[in-house]
């Protein structure tokens, strides 16, 4: 199966993380969060006023911008 | 339960932490400091452990909350600092960049971890970096209970044996596990096991570890640590070190990195994977099973953050959170600013009989400056109880997260959402709060429409005049002010980002903490702690300055006038106010007794109430009936007994929120809002409030804004503030003047 960005993940899927952008802005800091090749990576829900989307990771909920979540590649 | 982590991924505790015991057994004051992630419980904790004993302060040079205490653990001295929540010790925020510097140069004995045990892996990570210094460590596995009700039920003892360090369970909200917290810490912390690193990294960080042997200013139990963090391309660390004399340090490592690109390696993500390999095995093997259940957040959520009902929902939390302020609060607010202050007064004027003008400067001046300025203590209480209440509940992080995409369609992020919100509060912490935003462009613009936002010193203000002029819909204008506030900041930072303070790249992460029901004591500390710090300003700054006012209001500026007895306007303070009101004549408000009150309003707002409260009541104060002791005692008493009945009675009608009008009998009736009404017209009482709403906040945020960002920058905002205030009052007032 082909590497899709995260952002093309539906609220209520699962897809486990292939690699981060080296040009995303928070890289180190989605790594540390457990952003790490394999990983996870349930898409919850968009806020209410489209953007940004939330995630969980782990047993950590975190909140994303469509744009930044583009910048990660999984695979479902 | 599953296999441990083979013991080819552990570096075996074989660096002999005796001489650390030793070393701490022997201290007078062994060193804890106590590190965690953010939302890890580790406040509740503290307080638990240290009690009374917590001081809290601010870091030298940075704005971020320092707390310590000095304990006695079983007859001896034990000195405890609270470093502030951090995911990792790469610092991406000021808070992980204190929680660096403070285990890099102070050495401590002991290292704390503070867990959260339902959600062990993440918080893992961190325990395995702090490995990576060679200092001692203990575990303290925080919110068990919260993890059993999500069904995650963690083994405490295959815990400590995997991290090789000492593990003590804790709830700290009901103090249990704590006892033996410090028992464990202070006798049993150990290096622990820390993490193998590919063979590639090992060897890299051994070149550049055997390098900084012997350097004094490089400490050993930091060594593996920097040398991990060079490798890791942590900026701040090279900066640091390239300050220090390290430069060649620093190039050593950028050989290393050189040589591990070339072989396809990127550090960071080998170290990252590493850690995360270790800290997922581990995890599963002491909470084996940890499946989790669809918890109390997640239920939550779903209606917090519901399509069309999370927005609407949390208007309606904002307004009720200013309802609550208000209806509650009334009662005291009343009491302090009636009888008490009466009674006061009329001791007062009793005692300084013989001395006039020390009797006309209490009476006149200080007591009625002072005290309408106190009798706010009670509506600030409880505001600041009702905002802890949302910040630590978990709230807050989804109002950012529910409004990140209208803050964007003015160029901001979710996260400038949280300085703004703090600004209700005060001003001057929110200024420094900027610093956690990343980007400069975005620090200099959150700062420069961050005094907008109406801060809890224009409370008092629109109180006042919400009982004089609009007393039945007080609650509805007080909103509408803080919305105000808002609207003109969200204005401004649309025009600012296009203009001044373009965009700097993307990236925003917000974290969703799960809801917690704060512990009483933890809520009463921090609201308690901002009202105090509200007080200090009312017998500092305020007091200072209604004794100026007054000077000013006794020095006369005519002929054959005599000190202290000049009328107001003949003073030198009513001619220079006279002298300025012309330009306020088009907002409405002209007269030198409303102009009078904003000069000194400029160096704390509140003072513009105490200040009203001098001008309009000087004189009325100064005879007061005198009252006996007991006379006075007995008055005080009941009336603190009929502002109590009637508080509580209020309670309910706050939920009545389809009316926005406060019952006409909960509204203030203090002498202030009586001489307001007569002073003001709607009109001009909102244009008023208008204008002290917009103009520059006090003198203490202009110096926070001059030491973040420059003397110019605050003066620039000085300048376009009193600008703004001055066309939106004209506006105001020329429009309700038509309409009301």
């Amino acid at each position: 199966m082909p590497d899709v960005p995260l952002d093309a993940i539906a609220p209520g899927q699962t897809a486990h993380v292939v690699a981060l952008d080296p040009a995303h802005p928070l890289r180190r800091r989605l790594m540390e969060l457990g952003f790490v090749r394999g990983a996870p990576i349930t898409v919850i829900r968009r806020a209410p006023l489209g953007d940004p989307v939330e995630l969980r990771i782990g047993a950590t909920l975190l909140a994303l911008r469509a744009a930044d979540l583009h910048l990660i590649r999984v695979r479902l | 339960m599953t296999a441990a982590p083979s013991p080819a991924t552990l570096i075996p505790d074989e660096v002999a932490c005796a001489d650390t015991l030793a070393r701490l057994k022997a201290a007078r004051e062994p060193r804890v400091v106590v590190v965690g992630n953010p939302n890890v419980g580790k406040t509740t904790l503290i307080n638990a452990l240290a009690g009374t004993n917590l001081k809290v302060g601010n870091w030298s040079g940075v704005t971020v909350e320092k707390r310590e205490a000095h304990l006695n653990h079983e007859g001896r001295r034990v000195y405890l600092l609270d470093l502030p929540g951090a995911y990792s010790l790469s610092p991406h925020t000021p808070e992980e960049l204190v929680t660096r510097t403070a285990l890099l140069d102070e050495a401590p004995d002991v290292v704390l971890n503070v867990l959260d045990a339902g959600n062990l892996e993440r918080n893992l990570y961190l325990t395995l970096q702090l490995m990576d210094y060679r200092l001692p460590v203990a575990v303290a596995l925080n919110l068990v209970d919260e993890a059993r009700e999500k069904g995650v039920q963690v083994d405490s003892r295959a815990l400590s044996r995997l991290l090789g360090v000492p593990v003590v369970e804790t709830i700290a909200s009901r103090a249990q596990g704590t006892a033996g917290l410090l028992d464990s810490a202070l006798g049993h912390a150990t290096l622990g096991i820390g993490v193998r690193y590919p063979e590639a990294i090992e060897l890299a960080v051994e070149a550049l570890t055997a390098r900084m042997v012997g350097v004094e200013t490089l400490p050993p139990h930091a060594h593996r640590y920097l040398a991990l963090t060079l490798l890791e391309g942590d900026p701040s660390v090279r900066g640091r070190l390239n300050a220090t004399g390290h430069a060649a340090l620093v190039q050593a490592a950028d050989a290393q990195l050189g040589a591990l690109a070339a072989q396809g390696l990127d550090p960071l993500i080998e170290i990252a994977e590493a850690r995360y390999a270790l800290a997922g095995d581990i995890a599963r093997a002491a909470a084996p099973q940890a499946q989790a259940r669809r918890t109390v957040t997640e239920r939550l959520d779903a209606l917090a953050l519901h399509p069309w009902l999370g927005i609407p929902l949390f208007l309606a939390l904002v307004l009720l959170v200013f309802r609550l302020t208000f209806t509650v609060a009334a009662p005291f607010v009343d009491l302090i600013g009636g009888p008490l202050q009466d009674t006061l007064t009329g001791w007062a004027s009793a005692a300084l009989a013989w001395f006039p003008l020390a009797r006309d400067l209490v009476t006149g001046a200080i007591i009625p400056g002072v005290g309408t300025v106190l009798s706010f203590l009670p509506t600030l209480l409880v505001l600041y109880l009702a905002m802890s209440f949302l910040e630590d509940s978990g709230y807050m992080a989804r109002a950012a997260f529910l409004m990140d995409r209208a803050m964007r369609s003015v160029g901001l992020d979710g996260r400038a959402f949280i300085p703004l919100i703090l600004g209700f509060g005060c001003n001057v912490p929110a200024v420094y709060a900027t610093r956690t935003l990343e980007r400069r462009s975005d620090r200099l613009l959150v700062s420069m429409i961050l005094p907008f936002m109406s801060c809890s010193a224009r409370l008092p203000v629109y109180v006042v005049f919400a009982a004089a002029l609009f007393p039945r819909q007080a609650s509805l204008l007080v909103w509408a002010m803080y919305t105000l506030g808002m609207l003109v900041a969200l204005a401004f930072a649309f025009v600012l980002r296009r203009t001044s303070y373009p965009a700097e790249g993307s990236g925003v992460l917000l974290e969703l903490p799960p809801y917690r029901f704060p512990t009483a004591r933890v809520l009463w500390k921090h609201a308690w702690r901002r009202t105090a710090s509200f007080a200090k300003r009312a017998r500092t700054t305020v007091l200072a300055t209604v004794a100026g006012v007054w000077l000013l209001l006794a020095i006369p500026a005519v002929s054959g006038a005599q000190f202290a007895t000049v009328a107001p306007q003949d003073s030198l303070f009513g001619r220079v106010s006279q002298a300025i009101s012309p330009i306020f004549a088009p907002l409405g408000f002209g007269t030198w007794e409303a102009t009078g009150a904003l000069v000194p309003g400029f160096i704390a707002k509140e003072v513009v109430v105490g200040t009203l409260g001098q001008i309009y009541l000087g004189e009325q104060a100064a005879r007061p009936t005198p009252l006996g002791l007991v006379d006075g005692i007995a008055q005080a008493g009941r009336a603190t007994w009929d502002a109590v009945v009637s508080s509580v009675s209020a309670i309910p009608t706050i939920l009545a929120l389809p009316s926005l009008n406060a019952d006409a009998t909960q509204a203030l009736n203090t002498p202030l809002a009586t001489a307001l009404s007569r002073a003001f017209t709607p009109a001009s009482g909102l244009s008023y409030l208008v204008f002290v709403l917009l103009y520059t906040p006090c003198i203490a945020t202009v110096g926070a804004l001059a030491q973040e960002h420059g003397r110019r920058f605050a003066w620039t905002t000085v300048a376009y503030q009193l600008a703004t205030a001055w066309i939106a009052a004209f506006l105001v007032y020329q429009i309700a003047r038509a309409v009301l």
